[in-house]
C-alpha cells in the first residue's frame, strides 16, 4: 500500500515522512541524532519530548508532545530544551504537620504566587493533556484540597510552568497538594492492620514450605 | 507472516459466541514451539565472563561481550568528584535508593542518562503488589511469586519482597503517593485490589491505570527537592572504576551536555539502570523506554558480577500490533484482568486470558504463526475485544481502563466500538545481576537494584512485582550502601578490570571492535566513538592502538 508523503520542518531541518509517523519517528527515520527530548517514546507519560508546533495555514503556535503528535503537511516543529531550573518552591514533607488547620497558610507561604493568578488561561492552553490546570490553581489557592484531582493525569512536563506569567508553577503546586494531603491523610484500614500484624510478628513467612502449588 | 484480512475478521468477531477456549493440553510443547525463551536456536553460549558457558539471546550476548570504549588516556584531565554513594539510573529503583541513602546520612550523587524519571517506571500502568487483603497473606504472596517464576527464584529474596511489600506501600504513601480505594474514604477505607494473572488472591494496588506515573512523579519531586542529593541528568555511566583488587570504586560518566567525561570516586556504586527492551532481542518490538539498553548489566558483567536467568525475558502478551507507529506499546494486563477476551481471526478464543503471561504470549504467537492472526496494513496480531467487555460490564473503560482509552485514541480507534490489535512485545528482563537482600553483588562496592538485578522473578514475573521490587530493594540497597560507605575514596582508582577483560576477549577470539554499552538504541543515530572524535582534544581509541601493536 502506497502511503502519501508529507513534508515537515523540525528545528529548521526539512524532513519528508509519512502521516502515520510521529514527530520523533520522523526524525529518526531521517537520520537525525535523537538522544534527548525523548523518554517513553510514544506513551506520552514522561514529558520529555516537548515541542512547539505550528500547523500549515495557522498562525497560532501550540505546545505538544513530539511522541504523540503525528506528522502532517507543512507542520513546523521546534523542540523545547529542559533548562535546569532553580526550584523556588521548596518544602519538606512535614510542612503540614503540627497544625493541619493552617494548611491554607502553608500553601500560601510555599506557593505565594498562586494568590496572584491572572486567570489568563495560559496554563490550560499549554497543557498537552488538556487538564484543568487553572481550576486546580484556584482551588489550591482557596485551600480546597480537591485541587489534587485536577492533576491526576499530570505528566509533569512543566509546560504550564513555562506558560505561567506569574511563575506559579501550577503542576508543582498541584503535586504539593497531592503529596501532602496523601502523606498526612491517607490511612487505608487494611494496610494499617497488615502492618500491625507484621510488626507484631503475627504474620511471618515460612520459606521452607515444600509446595508452591495452589 | 500473513493473517486473515482485518475486515473479514471483524465480521467473524461480531458473529462470535465468545465460547470459553479449549484448555491447552501440553503447555511445555506450546512454549517450546512458540516462546522465544524456550525456542531452540535463539540463544548462544557466552564465551567470557562470570557466566561463561551460560546461554543468552544473541543480541544480548554481543553487548555483554563487548569491549570498553575508553581507556586511561581518555580520562586524563577529566574532573574528579568524590561521594560516598553513587547511584546510576533515575527510575524508581534509583530514586528509592537515593532517597533512602540520603535519609541515612550518606553523601549521594544520582546520575542518569536521560532526565530523571525518563524510565520504565513512569510507564507502568497496572500496579504494584502487596498482600494487604484480609483474605491474603505475605505467605501467599511469597508462594504465588515462587510458583509463577517456575520455582527458580531465590527464596530469600522473594520472602524479603513479600514481607516488606506492605511497608514499602507505607513508605510510598509517606512520600505522597496515592492509591485507589475500593470502599470508604482516605481514612479507614479499603484499598482497591486487582488480581494478577497466576495469583491466588487479588493483590495489585494501583492508582487509576497509571500507577508508575504517580509513583515516578512523587519520587522525582522528592529527589529534586532533597538538597542532600546531587542530581546529574544526561550523564550516562560509560564504565565502572576499579581498584587493583577488582573492587568497584566509582564510575566514569559522560556528560552529554558538556561533552566531557566525569570521574566519580565512590565507596559504593548502586546500579539501577533498568531493562534491555531497546536491544530488541529476537527482533521483537518493545514496551520499554528509550534508555533501556542494558548498560548497567553490561558493565556489571564486565567488572565481574555474576548474572542469572539471562535467557529469560518476558514478552508481554498484549503489545500494540497496529498501527505501526505505536508498535510494541503496552496494553496493560488490566484489560484482561477486567475480563477482556482475546480472539483470533476466526472469532475464536484460544487461551485463558488470565493464564501465566508466557503461556498467553506463546498462544498468541502460535495463532499468528499458523495463519489465524489478523492482518491490517501488513501488521499481524489478534483481537483484544474491549467493545464486548464494555457491553458486558458497562463503564469499565471509563473507570478502570483510562490509559487504554488514551492509547486507543492515539491509535485513532474508538475502543468502545473497535477491538485493539495485539501481539507480544518484549517487556521485561526476568533475570539479571545476582544480588543478596541488600542488593550487593559478587563484586565488592557494587550494588544492583531494580530490573537489572535477578533472582526475584525466577523465569516469569507476575504483574505488579517489578514495581514492588524497585521500592523494596531500592530502599534496602540505599540503606545498606549509606551505612557501609566509607568517607574516604579509594586511594587508587582506575580501569584495572579492563586489562583482564580484554585478555579474555582476545583469548576467546571475540571481536575487540564491538564496543559497549550501547547507551542508545541503534536507530538513535548516535555513535559514541564519533562523539568522542568530534569533541576535539586528544583522543586515542583502543582499536588503533591494537593495530599499532600488531605492526
Ligand atoms: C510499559 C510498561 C508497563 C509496566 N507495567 C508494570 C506494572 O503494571 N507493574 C509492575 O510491577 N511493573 C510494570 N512494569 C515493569 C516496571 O515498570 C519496571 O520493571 C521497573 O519500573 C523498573 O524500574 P527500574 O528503576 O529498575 O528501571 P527504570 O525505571 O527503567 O529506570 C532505569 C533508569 O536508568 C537510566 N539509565 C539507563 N542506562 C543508563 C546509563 N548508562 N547511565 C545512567 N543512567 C542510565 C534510565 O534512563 C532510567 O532512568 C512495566 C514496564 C513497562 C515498560
Ligand atoms: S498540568 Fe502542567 S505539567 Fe501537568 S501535564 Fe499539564 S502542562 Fe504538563
Ligand atoms: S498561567 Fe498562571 S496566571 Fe495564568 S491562569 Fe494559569 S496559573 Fe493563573
Ligand atoms: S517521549 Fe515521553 S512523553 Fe513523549
Amino acid at each position: 500500500m502506497q502511503t502519501s508523503q508529507v513534508r515537515i520542518t523540525v528545528n529548521g531541518c526539512v524532513i519528508d515522512t509519512e502521516p502515520t509517523r510521529s514527530i520523533l519517528e520522523a526524525m529518526i527515520d531521517a537520520g537525525e541524532t535523537l538522544i534527548d527530548g525523548v523518554g517513553c517514546m510514544g506513551q506520552g507519560v514522561c514529558g520529555s519530548c516537548r515541542v512547539l508546533v505550528r500547523r500549515q495555514g495557522e498562525s497560532e503556535v501550540l505546545s505538544a508532545l513530539a511522541c504523540e503528535t503525528r506528522a502532517c503537511e507543512g507542520l513546523q516543529v521546534a523542540f523545547l530544551d529542559h533548562l535546569p531550573m532553580h526550584r523556588h518552591h521548596v518544602y519538606a514533607m512535614d510542612d503540614w504537620n503540627g497544625d493541619s488547620w493552617r494548611i491554607l497558610e502553608r500553601i500560601n507561604a510555599t506557593f505565594p504566587e498562586a494568590q496572584h493568578c491572572r486567570h489568563c488561561g495560559g496554563c490550560d492552553s499549554a497543557c498537552p493533556k488538556h487538564l484543568q490546570v487553572h481550576k486546580g490553581v484556584m482551588l489550591a489557592a482557596a485551600g480546597d484540597l480537591s485541587a489534587a484531582e485536577c492533576f491526576d493525569e499530570c505528566i509533569m512536563c512543566d509546560l504550564c510552568t513555562i506558560a505561567c506569567p506569574e511563575l506559579i508553577s501550577p503542576n508543582h503546586l498541584g503535586l504539593y497538594v497531592r503529596r501532602l494531603s496523601t502523606a498526612i491523610g491517607f490511612r487505608p484500614a487494611d494496610l494499617v492492620l497488615r502492618l500491625h500484624q507484621i510488626e507484631r510478628g503475627e504474620m511471618v513467612i515460612d520459606q521452607d514450605v515444600a509446595s508452591t502449588q495452589p | 507472516m500473513t493473517g486473515i484480512d482485518h475486515r473479514l475478521a471483524l465480521e467473524r468477531l461480531l458473529a462470535s459466541d465468545h465460547a470459553a477456549p479449549n484448555p491447552i493440553d501440553d503447555i511445555e510443547a506450546l512454549l517450546k514451539a512458540h516462546h522465544p525463551d524456550y525456542r531452540e536456536g535463539s540463544l548462544v553460549s557466552l564465551a567470557v565472563g562470570a557466566n561463561r558457558g551460560s546461554e543468552c539471546p544473541t543480541a544480548l550476548a554481543a553487548s555483554l561481550q563487548s569491549n570498553a570504549r575508553i581507556e586511561d588516556a581518555d580520562l586524563a584531565g577529566a574532573p574528579v568528584v568524590d561521594t560516598e554513594v553513587l547511584i546510576i539510573g533515575g527510575g524508581g529503583a534509583g530514586c528509592a535508593a537515593a532517597l533512602t541513602a540520603a535519609e541515612a546520612g550518606g553523601r549521594v550523587i544520582l546520575a542518569t542518562k536521560l532526565r530523571i524519571g525518563d524510565s520504565n517506571t513512569v510507564m507502568a500502568e497496572g500496579g504494584i503488589q502487596a498482600a494487604v487483603g484480609e483474605d491474603d497473606s505475605i505467605q501467599r504472596h511469597f508462594e504465588d511469586t515462587l510458583r509463577a517464576g517456575h520455582g527458580c527464584a531465590d527464596r530469600r529474596l522473594v520472602a524479603c519482597l513479600a514481607s516488606s511489600a506492605p511497608d514499602s506501600i507505607r513508605w510510598l504513601i509517606d512520600r505522597g503517593m496515592r492509591f485507589d480505594l475500593a470502599e470508604g474514604g482516605a481514612i479507614g477505607g479499603k484499598l482497591l485490589r486487582k488480581k494478577p494473572g497466576g495469583a491466588t488472591r487479588a493483590r495489585i494496588l494501583s492508582f487509576k491505570d497509571y500507577t508508575g506515573l504517580e509513583m515516578m512523579r512523587v519520587l522525582r519531586e522528592a529527589v529534586e527537592l532533597d538538597e542532600r542529593i546531587r542530581l546529574w541528568n544526561r550523564c550516562p555511566l560509560v564504565e565502572l572504576l576499579s581498584d587493583e583488587a577488582g573492587h568497584c570504586v566509582g564510575a566514569v560518566l559522560y556528560d552529554l551536555a558538556l561533552h566531557r567525561f566525569v570521574l566519580v570516586r565512590a565507596s559504593c556504586v548502586i546500579l539501577a539502570t533498568g531493562g534491555v527492551g531497546r536491544l530488541h532481542l529476537n527482533d521483537f518490538p518493545t514496551s520499554n523506554h528509550y534508555g533501556a539498553t542494558a548498560d548497567g548489566l553490561v558493565l556489571a558483567y564486565r567488572i565481574g558480577a555474576a548474572l542469572r536467568e539471562l535467557d529469560s525475558f518476558q514478552y508481554h502478551p498484549t503489545g500494540i500490533a497496529w498501527p505501526s507507529f505505536r508498535l510494541g506499546g503496552l496494553i496493560s494486563e488490566a484489560a484482561r484482568s477486567a475480563g477482556a477476551h482475546l480472539l483470533n481471526g476466526l472469532g475464536e478464543r484460544f487461551v485463558d486470558e488470565l493464564a501465566a503471561r508466557d503461556v498467553v504470549s506463546a498462544a498468541i504467537l502460535r495463532e499468528c504463526a499458523e495463519g489465524r492472526g489478523i492482518e491490517r496494513e501488513g501488521m499481524v496480531g489478534v483481537f483484544l475485544d474491549i467493545p464486548e467487555l464494555e457491553r458486558r460490564q458497562p463503564g469499565t473503560l471509563a473507570q478502570r481502563l483510562i490509559s487504554l482509552g488514551h492509547l486507543a485514541r492515539q491509535c485513532g480507534i474508538d475502543p468502545s466500538r473497535e477491538p485493539m490489535m495485539v501481539r507480544p512485545t518484549l517487556h521485561y528482563q526476568n533475570g539479571g545481576v545476582v544480588i543478596d537482600e541488600n542488593g550487593t553483588t559478587s563484586v565488592p562496592g557494587l550494588y544492583c537494584t531494580g530490573e537489572l538485578s535477578g533472582g526475584i522473578h525466577g523465569r516469569n514475573r507476575m504483574m505488579g512485582n517489578a514495581l514492588q521490587e524497585i521500592i523494596t530493594f531500592g530502599r534496602r540497597a540505599g540503606l545498606h550502601a549509606a551505612r557501609s560507605a566509607s568517607r574516604h575514596p579509594a586511594p587508587k582508582v582506575g580501569l584495572f578490570h579492563l586489562q583482564g577483560w580484554r585478555r579474555q576477549l582476545v583469548a576467546a577470539g571475540m571481536p575487540l571492535d564491538r564496543f559497549g554499552p550501547d547507551l542508545f538504541p541503534r536507530y538513535a543515530n548516535f555513535d559514541f566513538g564519533d562523539e568522542l572524535a568530534l569533541r576535539g582534544g586528544k583522543r586515542t581509541t583502543y582499536a588503533p592502538k591494537r593495530a599499532r601493536r600488531v605492526e
